[in-house]
């Protein structure tokens, strides 16, 4: 059982604070939902509207079937664009309902902000939600009572009950994918964060300096993307686990650092917020274009890893892995992240696991080599300050000791010193994770927020009778042979936010795997689920 | 440190600066561990390598960044971030303005010789106009930058010039400078000899005089530190006896603890619009 609703109105109109109130709710009664959103790059005007799918089991992704309800709080521009695709038996809360509540809001509240708990009350009241629960998940008196004022209008207009969905048991918690993120960062031991400002990637930041004040982690806005790539490798140096967060065009001004990581061997997480290019592109919007940017970021040739992660819980395994990762072999690691999965607020069922870790700060005595040659390539790694032992670090090639040296011999021990690390991060790559039938001859293969929607995606299309597994790669980079298998001899569909099908090509670039068909979507909006079917379907015959 | 290590001309500036440094450094009430450089690119960046210390000797124009990266995460560290004129006030530029405005106790020293010397000879932001070079034939068509009054500008609550032809006055400044709890900033009047030909070592002698006590206000010291040509002050031009730094949280070795991500989920959402 499910409902769908989607609220459109004009920037500044109050939608935001519906859904945030909305999910809030939601998540306290026990609700599985996904809601997402699309908004334009304004403060004031255009169009946004926010998507919520409320369904008695797990989801993950936008169905794409009709809405069972629409909420205008504009005139005529949320029923013309989406009054389209309201379900038969649909609901439609046009300018005129909403004004009355809002009268109502304003005589009742003596504040027509109230009218965003009311449209939640009453969307509650839809559900069949218990109104007695209320004061259970209503942080004051009076937000209760809005709450009960939006069952009145649903009781009012004949809607109290219209699709029963009923909560499900057990502990959750309510994340966007960023929010993830920033949490697994944290769990990764993430102590340091320099970032400027950038949509998609904001909430990164602006997460970590919330939380700044009450545990051990610094935030800094940095002046430039080229300040904060720079900080955080100097916070790096001196000690803490380190990450800058931004979109591509922030990332454009830090691949020069990039390098500098690669040459310095200094740990850093690099997340990248993706968002419709090129230059300043669609702000707002998502699209998974920097995949062959990030992978070839940075002059000069050294090891990296690049994660891209496809659900809240991978957000925060994957990136609690990238410090430790970035830390063991020294070495810049990437995330991969969009405006969709960024923007995404999904219900995690289950305990999150808050597993810490922890970082060792060996000493060493003077006489210290910051690039000691070793078999693995890397080398020990100490900081400034704990003992004797001098931390030369240098962005020329440099010898053992961290000194510029132009010992020519010198330098291609010293390259494949950097390069040798990409052994060991091959055999401890992480392992693309498959669902649906194994046996199907095809397989979708996907990379990063598209795979919720593609394994939604397999199982619409087994219901059908068409026999198709998935394959979701959580690591881009670097790819190994083990990852291919299962998948050398059947027929691969690449689902990719981009133009020219990026991953299709470093599939076939590092596995010798080729992709028999793409499916592209390059708007800036998310594949829905019922979308991709029917493009799967069209590929398929 | 014997000579031949060092990929400086014979004359150059730099030598003088770094022994100096050296000294100071030496002789500073810190424990020699605690004691971090940064540098850019270019001949004086090229200085914590000839110098007994950590250092993280980065990109061009970096240096400042690091510097601040380095110092929120160990406040114990004394952090020096030594590079030339092309490094801090080009390349570097933005990050020499608002490196000031973080209120953090970093020093800044460019060793200023007026010209880009690891690249042979082209302008910098502090060559003159009408200084004909290989990029610039027909002579600098740019106002030259008046380095110390634009930190002035940002904030800087110590700014001091002083000359690497006079070992002693630059072994007073960059050691107040160094103590001084605050950004402080040092233009250091260099001589390059193989690329600069006007202000050379005699040029500054005739030209260089030392300020008395600290001026009085900012702006005063603005136009003090403005002045350029027959007559150049040198000295410390302003430092702000009340100025405050920035406190930073001690976060080294103080790790997150489970309980407190515990207590971080299901916050509230943070919607971006």
């Amino acid at each position: 059982m499910e409902f769908s609703v989607l609220i459109g109105g004009e920037a500044g109109q109050g939608m935001f604070s519906v859904e945030l109130e909305l999910s809030e709710m939601l998540c306290r009664l026990g609700y599985t939902f996904f809601a997402t959103k699309n908004y334009m790059s304004r403060i004031r005007g255009g169009h946004n509207y926010h998507m919520i799918r409320v369904s008695d089991r797990p989801v993950h992704a936008l169905s794409g079937k009709p809405w069972d309800m629409i909420i205008a709080m504009d005139s005529a521009e949320t029923e013309r664009r989406h009054r389209p695709s309201l379900a038969s038996d649909g609901v439609f809360l046009g300018s005129d309902r909403v004004g009355q509540i809002e009268a109502e809001a304003g005589e009742a509240f003596e504040d027509v902000t109230a009218t965003g708990t009311i449209l939640v009350g009453l969307i509650l009241a839809c559900l069949g939600a218990d109104p007695s629960a209320h004061r259970t998940i209503a942080p004051d008196e009076s937000v209760g009572r809005a709450l009960a004022k939006g069952g009145e209008f649903a009781a009012r207009w004949g809607l109290t009950g219209r699709r029963v969905i009923s909560p499900r048991p057990g502990d959750r918690c309510k994340l966007d994918g960023n929010q993830a993120l920033a949490l697994g960062a944290l769990m990764g031991g993430c102590q340091f964060v320099a970032g400027y400002p950038m949509t998609p990637a904001t909430s990164i930041l602006q997460y970590i300096a919330s939380v700044a004040s009450e545990i051990p982690v610094h935030f800094e806005q940095a002046e430039d993307e080229i300040a904060a790539l720079n900080m955080a490798l100097g916070a790096s140096y001196a000690g803490l686990r380190s990450m800058v967060a931004t979109s591509g065009g922030g990332f454009a001004l830090m691949t020069e650092a990039v390098s500098l990581a690669g040459m310095t061997e200094t740990p850093v997480v690099v997340i990248d917020a993706q968002r419709p290019g090129p230059a300043t592109g669609l702000p707002t919007r998502t699209e998974q274009g920097d995949l062959e940017f990030v992978l070839h970021a940075g002059h000069g040739e050294f090891p990296r890893v690049i994660f891209a992660p496809g659900s809240i819980e991978e957000a925060i395994s994957l990136a609690r892995r990238a410090f430790d990762v970035a830390d063991r072999w020294q070495i810049p690691v990437f995330i991969l992240t969009d405006q969709y999965l960024a923007d995404s607020v999904q219900i995690m069922e289950g305990r999150v696991p808050t597993k810490m870790l922890r970082r060792e700060y060996p000493v060493f005595e003077a006489g210290y080599r910051r690039y000691a040659l070793t078999d693995t390539g890397v080398s020990p790694l100490t900081h400034p300050g704990l003992s004797e032992a001098r931390v030369e670090v240098d962005s020329d090639e440099h010898t053992e000791d961290g000194k510029i040296t132009e010992d020519l011999d010198l330098r291609v021990r010293m390259v494949d010193k950097r390069l040798r690390k990409l052994e060991g991060l091959r055999k401890e790559a992480v392992m693309p994770s498959r669902s649906g039938d194994r046996r199907a001859p095809t397989v979708l293969v996907s990379w990063g927020s598209n795979r919720q929607i593609v394994d939604e995606a397999v199982e619409a299309l087994r219901a059908e009778g068409i026999a198709v597994s998935s394959a979701h790669f959580g690591q881009v980079y670097p790819l190994t042979p083990q990852m291919a298998r299962g998948l050398a001899r059947k027929r691969l569909i690449c689902i990719e936010n981009n133009a020219t099908g990026q991953f299709g090509r470093l599939l076939r670039r590092e596995l010798g795997l080729n992709a028999a068909h793409q499916v592209l979507k390059y708007n800036g909006e998310c594949f829905t689920v019922a979308e991709l079917v029917e493009r799967v379907k069209k590929v398929l015959g | 440190m014997a000579k031949q290590e060092i990929a400086w001309c014979p004359g150059c500036g730099d030598f003088p600066i770094r022994a100096t440094l050296e000294k100071v450094l030496k002789e500073l009430p810190v424990p020699a561990r605690n004691i971090v450089l940064t540098s850019g690119i270019g001949q004086a960046a090229k200085m914590p390598h000839y110098l007994p210390y950590s250092y993280f000797n980065g990109l061009h124009g970096r240096s400042l960044p690091l510097a601040v990266g380095i110092k929120l995460a160990r406040p114990e560290l004394t952090v020096i971030a030594v590079s030339g004129d092309g490094c801090h006030y080009g390349e570097g530029g933005n990050h020499f303005i608002h490196t000031i405005r973080r209120r953090l106790d970093i020093t800044i020293l460019v060793c200023d010789n007026k010209v880009y010397g690891l690249t042979k000879g082209q302008s910098s932001p502090t060559t003159d106009q009408g200084i004909r070079n290989a990029l610039d034939p027909q002579g600098n068509l740019n106002t030259p930058l008046s380095p110390l009054v634009m930190a002035l500008a940002a904030g800087a609550p110590f700014a001091a010039r002083t000359f690497a032809g006079d070992p002693h006055h630059m072994e007073q400044v960059l050691r107040e400078a160094i103590l001084f709890k605050g950004p402080s900033v040092v233009d250091i009047l260099q001589p390059c000899v193989s690329f600069n030909k006007v202000n050379t070592y005699a040029w500054y002698r005739e030209r260089v005089y030392k300020l008395g006590e600290p001026l009085q206000d900012r702006h005063e010291a603005m136009r003090a530190a403005d002045r350029w040509g027959e007559r150049i002050p040198i000295g410390i031009f302003w430092r702000d006896g009340q100025f405050v730094c920035r406190e930073v949280r001690e976060t080294f070795r103080r790790p997150v603890t489970e309980a407190a991500v515990a207590r971080l989920l299901n916050t509230k959402c943070i919607m971006m619009r």
